[in-house]
């Protein structure tokens, strides 16, 4: 059902282009937006609705790591917008080149994944110390971070790592091998569980326990589309782009 | 004499040489050179190395070993779908790395076709461990030495083979006196060019073994977490793989252009 939906708005989304270029002759601007991979799903919809009413903009992804993405845009400087999992991937960028509008616009937290049939009868944080395979985030990549963060104030990050058999490059490696079934649990975001639901068991974690991953949003200074880039900001903080966000697990931006 | 090279072959040739070489110059430029040796011999580099070294050497070793066997029965063999299986066991080099630790995932996974059996019957589990990562770098590189030795099997003489077999030699003394010393120049060229595949192997690794110090995170893993933090670092350590490389290549030039050099 909702392979068909995106099927349906993506031929819509051709015919508009196509009925444009026809038409008016009118130029398209692209807007290049790095995002954390975590964004994949939330960004790609609201990517798709921006362009619906900013039809002479085209969005285009580039979805990473965090930390990757930041020193992409350091070297590199190609990115109009960049969405980020954490505020020191942002502050990277803010040093060079710099970024302007910088906001938070959604919050995050952690939550235990297991296959669906629980192999290893995970029912809370402490479950992870007893023996079993476990996949978190590597260090330095911001769900790592965390994770490590939230098991170090629990007293349990040396007997949970002791499990660990794989330090992932990201959110969507360590879902994947969970689903798969080849490690009895992982630690992700909340954001990536309802796309896969399926074949996916969650344990949430307490939120005394838990830890708040803030995700700040700027224009990069050196945009050669200042304007769309702010007009996509304006989107994503808006009241459209938080139920968006919110129906991918996203939480509120604080304050 | 000397002889005039053609102008426009020299400008090509120059071009690929500057696209080929000019990344390494400039990874050779921004490395941290004060810090090499520190980066070198840290405990997290060093592992790393050993690791990387035990991985690429042993699936070299395992290339050879099923490759060749494999490469002759190609080269001499006629049957029914030779072809298609010339085809199947050359992917490898063309298919991405994501996808052939995919493939592995679903074939010798925990859940896997044949992994699930492994696991039960024999107690072997190869997602995330050493031996997981020596699969996953032979699967990407024996099919350089299939595809060397096939070549080799190829320019040589069947005759060779025959007249061993009918003056009495048995197929064990056959194959070490006529059939190996044949393809030998190709097969060492093929076996240094499966073991730098080896070295750098990436992708089906970290998607089929995991990324774990001392286990299975090898040098271009180290390398690859390293960004995360320290991306000198990382720049560091990826000329160790480079310096490595380019010593075992150099060693083994005259073999791997087949001894004209």
């Amino acid at each position: 059902m909702k392979r068909l939906a995106i099927l349906a708005l993506a031929s819509v989304l051709i015919a508009g282009c196509s009925s444009s270029a026809g038409g008016s002759g009118r130029s398209t601007t692209e807007l290049t937006v790095f995002a954390a991979s975590s964004l994949v799903a939330a960004f790609t919809q609201l990517g798709a609705d921006f362009q619906d009413v900013h039809p002479d903009v085209k969005v285009v992804f580039n979805f990473g790591s965090s930390t990757d993405l930041a020193n992409q845009i350091s070297s590199e400087g190609t990115a109009d917008v960049f969405a980020s999992a954490s505020g020191s991937a942002m502050d990277v960028v803010a040093k060079e080149p710099g970024v302007r509008d910088r906001a938070d616009f959604a919050t995050n937290h952690l939550v235990i994944i297991t296959p669906s049939d629980n192999p290893a009868h995970v029912v809370s944080l402490d479950s992870l110390t007893s023996p079993m395979a476990i996949v978190i985030g590597a260090e330095g990549v911001p769900v790592g971070d965390y994770t490590r963060q939230m098991l170090d104030a629990q007293g349990i990050e040396h007997a949970v790592l002791t499990n660990v058999v794989s330090n992932e490059p990201d959110d969507a490696s360590i879902v994947a091998k969970v689903q798969s079934g080849e490690v009895d649990a992982g630690i992700v975001y909340t954001s990536d569980i309802p796309i896969t639901a399926g074949d996916l068991h969650a344990v949430e974690i307490p939120a005394r326990f838990n830890i708040t991953a803030t995700y700040p949003i700027a224009v990069v200074t050196g945009s050669e589309h200042p304007s769309e880039a702010h007009a996509f900001l304006k989107f994503v903080l808006g009241d459209h782009g938080q139920v968006v966000l919110d129906s991918h697990g996203f939480g509120p931006p604080p304050g | 004499m000397r002889r005039r090279l053609p102008l426009p072959i020299v400008v090509l040739a120059a071009l690929g040489a500057v696209l080929v070489v000019l990344p390494v110059v400039a990874l050779a430029v921004r490395a941290p050179w004060g810090r090499f040796l520190e980066t070198l011999t840290g405990p997290g580099a060093r592992t790393a190395l050993r690791l990387s070294l035990e991985v690429s050497v042993t699936a070299t070793v395992l290339s050879v070993v099923f490759g060749v066997p494999l490469a002759w029965v190609l080269a001499r063999a006629r049957f029914r779908g030779r072809s298609i299986l010339r085809a199947m066991v050359v992917l490898p080099v063309v298919l991405p790395p994501v996808v052939a630790g995919v493939g592995l995932l679903a074939a010798l996974g925990r859940r896997g076709l044949f992994g699930g059996w492994l696991d039960r019957t024999l107690g072997i589990q190869l997602t995330f461990t050493t031996a997981g990562a020596i699969v996953a770098a032979t699967f990407v590189s024996m099919p350089l030495v299939i595809l060397a030795a096939e070549a080799g099997f190829r320019a040589t003489d069947v005759r060779y083979e025959q007249a061993a077999a009918v003056l009495g030699a048995r197929p064990g003394y056959a194959w070490r006196r006529v059939v190996l010393p044949m393809v030998a120049p190709q097969l060492a060229a093929g076996a240094a060019l499966a073991w730098a595949r080896a070295l750098g192997e990436f992708g089906a690794t970290i998607t089929f073994a995991g990324n774990l110090q001392g286990r299975t995170q090898t040098i271009p893993l180290a390398v690859f977490q390293r960004l995360q933090t320290d991306p000198e670092g990382a720049i560091a350590l990826s000329m160790v793989l480079v310096i490595v490389s380019i010593a075992v290549l150099v060693a083994l030039r005259h073999r791997i252009t087949g001894g004209a050099a």
